[in-house]
């Protein structure tokens, strides 16, 4: 089933993700179902959890897909558990700006936004929506508040999810970076040999293998859910994981651009799409250094007498029984 | 090239001997200071790896037939992981339990599991390895220890170093060379078990940075061994001790060396915070910080071991949680230095010696089992650079 999915997802996003109109890889997405991967099958979904669907995301990773897809389908999911309809089209998860504006996923405009307000969230439709161009940066457009009012949410997990599925999009770009610079490493000739061949060189794919590796368990872990999240997603988990994704994506890209040289700086080589797709993933639904200090809260406040029974209680892989 | 590893629960007949391990512990554990127990799998109590016999905690994975615990790999992972976190001092039985009594299973004969077995199941056997020379370190089959076939056995001359609990053990298992010359590399080698109170054997505690002897320079000088020292193969030796070292490699104390340090500095801030109403945001940052790196390591740790349950040899697989785990242990001490370093906090001394210990000794933890470029070598070829 995972192994199905996940060649599919590969599939359809090889065929569509260079597409230049979004238009087509977005019906094409709809037409597969992805979009309501989450959404449980009484309400019309496909009914899967975090941790299958997550080879969709990682294959939007693994394929630089510019379509906020995750964030989507945990505003679906979110939707749906609140009894609203979800609309046709693609939905991003707003970050506040300040009072009145929000930053919105890199990329295409969504069509609509999940936008917070204190402790609820509002659907609201962004055609009309007016950029703060002086705010906007690759990372992310800000808008203002659009008029009008939506159907209202609870905000609460909306943070947590949208970290999520940017783990989850990390480490399937992070895992195409690893093999593209294998690859250039194996081909690139200096010295009458490979650059593979240098153990200096070496060493530094062997660093960002074991990132990768880690990334890969860090987006696993993240996706145990059966909490009271979105989508069952349990906040310490994804938090751990947004952290651990992050630190490892700055040395992935780093090491991935040294290896790639002077090529891997042009606009041409794809390197670019996928490094600054990490680097926008780690400026979203909280960075590194926010994520620890509210993970560090969690274990002085908790009831595990050390660092041990804090994660085999509430970062293990898998969750505990509740059953007595 | 290796593919990613898949997340791997502790099966529920596993997870359930925790508490009884917990309970164990709480009874037997003799009461040390925090940087004794900071030594843990350096520490050697003898009395308490009887105790540990006696309970049955012993040679878990082990048959029963042969006085073992009938178990798999991740009931001794369980195990593993309160022994360490508590810093029990398991340095005894250490070895014995995690890769010699398994060698002896898988390549011995009959009649050497009969005989070794049950010995280390009630700790009556303890072991050690004899890997490194004064001139072979990360250059294994440069080993120049040599047995020569005799009338009955073998005669063994040469020397061993840097070998952990050889004054207290009763054997070594030891990878020597049998045949061939050092140019012949991986050809010729075999792993024989020594009776370390055989004559011409001589033992020389070194002691480390910190002021302890857990390990010694072995020299044998025509050493007599019966025929069956042999372990296995005449000629296998490198193969055999390439697959006990996928078992070195990718336990919980490759990820746990400076756990007692990391949980006394978490015990003393949750103290502080009671009596000074908070941690600094650097101190909530960082232990954060590496709490989430210990969750994403173990469940790599977890996951290697499944694949040593199913009966396959993860080498590649081990070496890499071994780097990031040695990576983060290291880190801790560093880490918690400059926190621990301000004008006016009253750090308790048991954390500061702590502190000390560690420090000292990180270095160490990316050098023994195979050091970080050894290790990333291995990572590289298994991802078909070399
Ligand atoms: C606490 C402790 C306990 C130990 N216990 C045991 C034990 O019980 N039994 C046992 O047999 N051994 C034991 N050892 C020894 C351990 O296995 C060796 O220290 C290790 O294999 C490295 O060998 P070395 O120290 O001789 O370093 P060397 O091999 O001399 O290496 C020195 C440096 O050169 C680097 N280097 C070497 N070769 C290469 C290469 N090809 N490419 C790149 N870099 C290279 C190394 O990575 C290292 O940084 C123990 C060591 C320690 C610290």
């Amino acid at each position: 089933m995972d192994d199905l999915l996940a060649r599919s997802a590969e599939e359809l996003f090889a065929r569509h993700a260079d597409a230049s109109q979004p238009a087509v890889l977005l019906e094409a997405v709809e037409e597969a179902g992805f979009l309501d991967a989450l959404v449980p099958e009484a309400a019309g979904g496909i009914g899967l959890g975090p941790a299958e669907a997550l080879p969709i995301l990682l294959a939007a990773g693994r394929f630089a897909v510019r379509l906020p897809l995750g964030e989507t389908m945990l505003a679906r999911a979110a939707l749906a558990a609140a009894g609203v309809a979800p609309p046709p089209g693609l939905i991003g998860l707003a970050e506040p700006w300040g009072t009145d504006a929000a930053r919105l996923p890199p990329g295409p405009c969504p069509d609509w936004a999940l936008w917070p307000e204190g402790e609820a969230a509002m659907l609201l439709p962004l055609a009309e929506a007016m950029p703060l161009t002086e705010a906007s940066a690759p990372g992310g457009a800000v808008l203002r508040r659009p008029g009008g009012e939506g159907p209202r949410l609870p905000a609460a997990g909306l943070l947590v999810a949208g970290a999520w599925q940017e783990v989850a999009v990390m480490a399937g770009a992070m895992e195409r970076i690893l093999e593209d610079t294998l690859r250039h490493a194996r081909d690139r000739q200096q010295f009458g040999r490979p650059v593979a061949a240098f153990q200096a060189v070496q060493q530094q794919l062997s660093v960002l293998t074991e990132d990768v590796f880690a990334t890969r368990m860090a987006a696993q872990l993240a996706s145990v859910a059966g909490s009271d999240g979105v989508a069952g997603l349990d906040a310490r988990r994804v938090a751990a994981a947004k952290l651990r994704a992050g630190e490892a994506a700055c040395r992935v890209a780093g090491i991935a651009h040294a290896v790639q040289g002077a090529m891997g700086i042009t606009e041409e080589v794809a390197l670019h799409r996928f490094t600054g797709r990490l680097q926008a993933a780690r400026l979203r639904f909280g960075g590194e250094a926010y994520w620890a200090e509210w993970l560090g809260r969690q274990v002085l406040a908790d009831d595990a007498p050390d660092t041990l029974g804090f994660v085999r209680a509430h970062l293990g892989p898998a969750l505990p029984e509740t059953s007595p | 090239m290796i593919g990613a590893l898949s997340l791997a629960t502790i099966p529920a007949e596993d997870e359930a001997l925790r508490p009884a391990i917990r309970r164990f512990l709480d009874e037997a554990m003799p009461s040390l200071p925090p940087e004794q127990r900071a030594r843990s799998w350096m520490g050697f109590d003898a009395g308490f790896s009887r105790a540990m016999a006696a309970a049955g905690w012993l040679g878990l994975t082990l048959p029963k037939e042969y006085g073992g615990g009938g178990r798999g790999p991740f009931a001794r992972y369980v195990v593993v992981e309160e022994l360490l976190a508590a810093g029990a001092p398991v340095a005894a039985h250490w070895i014995a339990d995690r890769q010699s009594g398994p060698l002896i299973h898988r390549f011995g004969t009959e009649a050497q599991r009969r005989f070794y077995l049950p010995r280390i199941c009630r700790a009556e056997a303890f072991f050690c390895i004899g890997m490194s020379e004064p001139n072979t370190g990360s250059d294994l089959a440069s080993v120049t220890t040599r047995a020569v076939r005799e009338e009955g056995g073998w005669r063994l001359n040469g020397a061993k170093i840097w070998t952990t609990n050889a004054q207290h053990a009763h054997y070594m298992i030891a990878l020597v060379r049998t045949s061939g010359t050092p140019q012949d590399r991986h050809k010729g080698l075999s792993q024989l078990i020594i009776d370390l109170h055989a004559p011409g054997v001589r033992i020389h505690p070194i002691r480390d940075l910190a002021g302890d002897a857990h390990f010694a320079e072995v020299v044998f000088e025509d050493v007599r061994l019966p025929d069956d020292a042999l372990i296995g193969e005449e000629g296998s030796g490198w193969a055999q001790v390439n697959a006990e070292l996928a078992f070195e490699r990718s336990g919980p104390e490759r990820v746990l060396s400076s756990a007692v340090l990391l949980d006394e500095w978490l015990r003393w801030l949750r103290g502080a915070v009671e009596a000074e109403g908070a941690a600094t945001e650097a101190e909530t940052a960082l232990l954060g910080r590496l709490v989430a790196h210990l969750a994403v390591l173990r469940a790599m740790s977890v996951s290697v071991t499944g694949h040593l349950a199913q009966g396959e040899s993860p080498v590649v697989e081990a070496a890499l949680v071994k780097d990031l785990g040695t990576e983060f242990e290291q880190s801790i001490p560093a880490l918690l230095t400059p926190l621990l370093a301000q004008p006016g906090r009253a750090v308790p001394g048991g954390l500061m010696r702590t502190l000390a210990y560690t420090a000292a000794m990180a270095p160490s933890f990316s050098l023994r089992g195979g050091t970080r470029e050894i290790l990333r070598g291995m990572i590289a070829r298994g991802m078909g650079l070399r």
